[in-house]
């Protein structure tokens, strides 16, 4: 099994990267950034089964949202170092995608802001900011006033990052911990 | 997956042929003509799934909450078929090109408060405070419009009191380098609450004294401004709009005296704009759950309007503010100064009357809050704030016998708490104490949306 198709994801991510001025990030710098040491990456998108929702839904304290999630795998050659999970949610009006990297225990690695269009809270994107999530898991200090401070004037799109990220850390621990 | 059954189908098909080697050309003929049919058939087959498919997906993505990638459930194949790694890739990469949400946003913010004076009961009051629209238009990637239209006090028309404004109207542009651009009728970036004033944002029925009084919001001028945010947490802002007209000063009312700015900003209805003013704002949120900040705004206000006795007049605001969030703490403060200079000549004009233009007004206020009590999306945050205002903190020298009075360092003691229903509706209910007018004491109660 061959684990890269780097190629093709460099391809498939500049493409869209021309349409995007307020993308800080592709999804292929994402990966990068997140797992430097990786030799590459293989999509092992997933697709959530009833059960694992429900799991999901009471780890997460939210609704599971969607079947099917957006997960890379990263490598470095045969070795396994976790996953990258991508996903948008609203800030206050606009879309924020965001990639969150998940060690293969289903801590959180790192997270990264890739579009950000509000006309507010664009410290989300501040390493400050993301560091809180670094290390931490679905069980605990994932919400707002509990382990994540918020950015003032900025509530509405730090809680919903926030949200999503403890949503992906309950999947991670549901679908994807080794 | 059903590219795979094709290709799977396909490889079968001519897997079996070996099997008809020994068949007459004509057999192979015929064979290879069923095997196209087949095809053909799996061809049709497959379009009628996709279609059925796209429109599962299209049913899921509606349900969804957000958008979801739809291209991911195609995907979900991809960990036991490497082979369709490359295409699935592709729609996955590429995903968030077509998931920018809808264009057109529409938006909308409402309070309706209810007033009580502890000493004067006669004087209670209910009144939809405020009922405003907005509406967001993203026309491309970097280009969007905002837009906020406002009704105050329900009814507006000749014999009524309410108003109808366009609060904001502003076309914004964002460059590669992350930096802002925005041109029309946009907020000012002072204190803490004029760039944030939904009902949901701020605690207490009525918004504070210090940032109503002192920095008039809800503060727009038209204009230019240009922003950018660092990744040390830096917001800077800075700008060059409207300003105020001194010529609106009304000596003979106590407006000047409820909010000096208020009485004379211009908001841009055919604003007077022979004398612009300039603004800058910095503030610094590099660490989760504090922001430090201020801001500057400055500019003649005389507006060379004919036979005008303060064409040198020149308006100074300036504030600082700080905000910390540790856990299910919020601690704030503002501290906001204005200056008037060159209104000598003025006031003199205004002799005998009660409100001459100040010189200087301040305010400063501390507030604590506390999310006391949380299930599900229900929270309770009782808080508490102290401000310290005055509008009329110092006069510009005048003739002996003509002066009048300082204002008063009003003191205002708020408790009361917000009840969060969700993140879009507050219930608030809380008493104000007066040091000075004690007359002002009043229960205040008032339900406020946002979304």
């Amino acid at each position: 099994m061959k684990p890269i198709n780097v190629t093709a994801l460099a391809l498939a991510a500049s493409a869209s990267s021309s349409a995007f001025a307020t993308q800080y990030l592709t999804v292929e710098q994402a990966q990068q950034v997140m797992f430097p040491d990786a030799t590459g990456f293989r999509d092992v998108s997933l697709q959530l089964t009833g059960e694992q929702m429900k799991q999901v839904e009471k780890l997460a304290g939210l609704p599971a949202r969607s079947v099917a999630w957006r997960v890379f795998a990263a490598y470095k050659g045969d070795a396994q170092l976790g996953y990258v999970v991508l996903d948008d949610v609203i800030g206050k009006f606009e879309l924020i995608s965001y990639a969150v990297a998940v060690n293969p225990d289903a801590s959180i690695k790192q997270i990264e802001i890739l579009t950000y269009r509000e006309s507010h809270g664009f410290e989300i994107k501040s390493p400050a900011w993301r560091k809180q999530f670094v290390g931490k898991t679905a069980a605990a200090g994932l919400s707002i006033g509990d382990g994540i401070a918020s950015i003032s004037g900025a509530t509405l799109s730090c809680t919903h990052v926030t949200d999503g990220v403890r949503r992906i850390a309950a999947i991670a621990q549901v679908a994807l911990k080794k | 997956m059903k590219k795979n059954i094709l290709a799977q189908a396909v490889a079968l098909a001519l897997m079996a042929s070996p099997l008809a080697a020994s068949a007459s050309e004509a057999e192979l003929l015929k064979r290879l003509d069923k095997l196209a049919a087949e095809v053909e058939q799996l061809k049709a087959e497959l379009a009628a799934t996709k279609k059925k498919t796209d429109t599962v997906e299209k049913r899921q993505d509606a349900l969804a909450a957000a958008p979801v990638a739809p291209a991911a459930v195609v995907a979900a194949s991809a960990g036991t078929a490497p082979a369709v790694t490359a295409p699935v890739s592709t729609a996955a990469a590429a995903s968030p090109a077509t998931m920018l949400g809808p264009n057109t946003v529409l938006s909308s913010y409402g309070e309706v408060n209810y007033t009580r004076p502890r000493h004067d009961s006669s004087k209670s009051q209910a009144d939809v405070a405020r009922a405003v629209i907005g509406i967001t238009h993203r026309f491309d990637e970097k280009t969007k419009m905002v837009a906020e239209f406002e009704w105050e006090h329900a009814v507006t028309s000749a014999s009524d009191k309410g108003e109808t404004e366009v609060e904001q109207l502003y076309v914004e542009r964002e460059f590669n380098n992350g930096l802002r651009a925005k041109g029309g009728l946009f907020l000012i970036p002072a204190g803490l609450l004029n760039t944030n004033h939904e009902p949901t944002a701020y605690y207490g029925v009525y918004r504070n004294f210090v940032e109503t009084a002192i920095i008039p919001s809800t503060w727009r001028e038209a204009g230019l401004g240009l922003s950018q945010t660092l990744d040390n947490g830096i917001t800077w802002d800075t700008g060059l709009t409207t300003g105020f007209d001194l010529s609106k000063w009304d000596a003979t009312t106590t407006d000047g005296r409820t909010s000096p700015l208020g009485s004379i900003h211009q908001e841009g209805q055919m604003a007077k704009s022979h004398d612009l003013s300039v603004f800058g704002a910095l503030n610094w949120r590099g660490v989760p759950g504090l922001l430090l900040g201020g801001s500057v705004f400055t500019g003649k206000i005389g507006q060379k309007t004919p036979d005008f006795a303060a064409q040198d007049a020149r308006l100074t605001l300036w504030d600082l503010h700080a905000r910390y969030t540790p856990g299910k703490w919020d601690l704030s403060a503002v501290y906001a100064r204005g200056t008037i200079s060159n209104t000598e000549a003025l006031n003199q004009t205004f002799a005998g009357n009660p409100t001459p233009v100040p010189s200087s007004f301040y305010g400063w206020y501390t507030q604590a809050a506390y999310q006391l009590w949380k299930n599900s999306d229900y929270t309770l945050t009782p808080f508490l704030r102290y401000e310290r205002f005055n509008t009329a903190n110092s006069y510009a020298a005048m003739p002996a016998g003509l002066a009048v009075a300082t204002g008063p360092n009003e003191g205002v003691w708020t408790v009361g708490t917000n009840f969060n229903v969700g993140e879009g509706v507050v219930l608030k209910a809380d008493y104000q104490k007066f040091k000075v007018d004690t007359a002002r004491d009043r229960f205040n109660l008032g339900l406020g949306y946002a979304f």
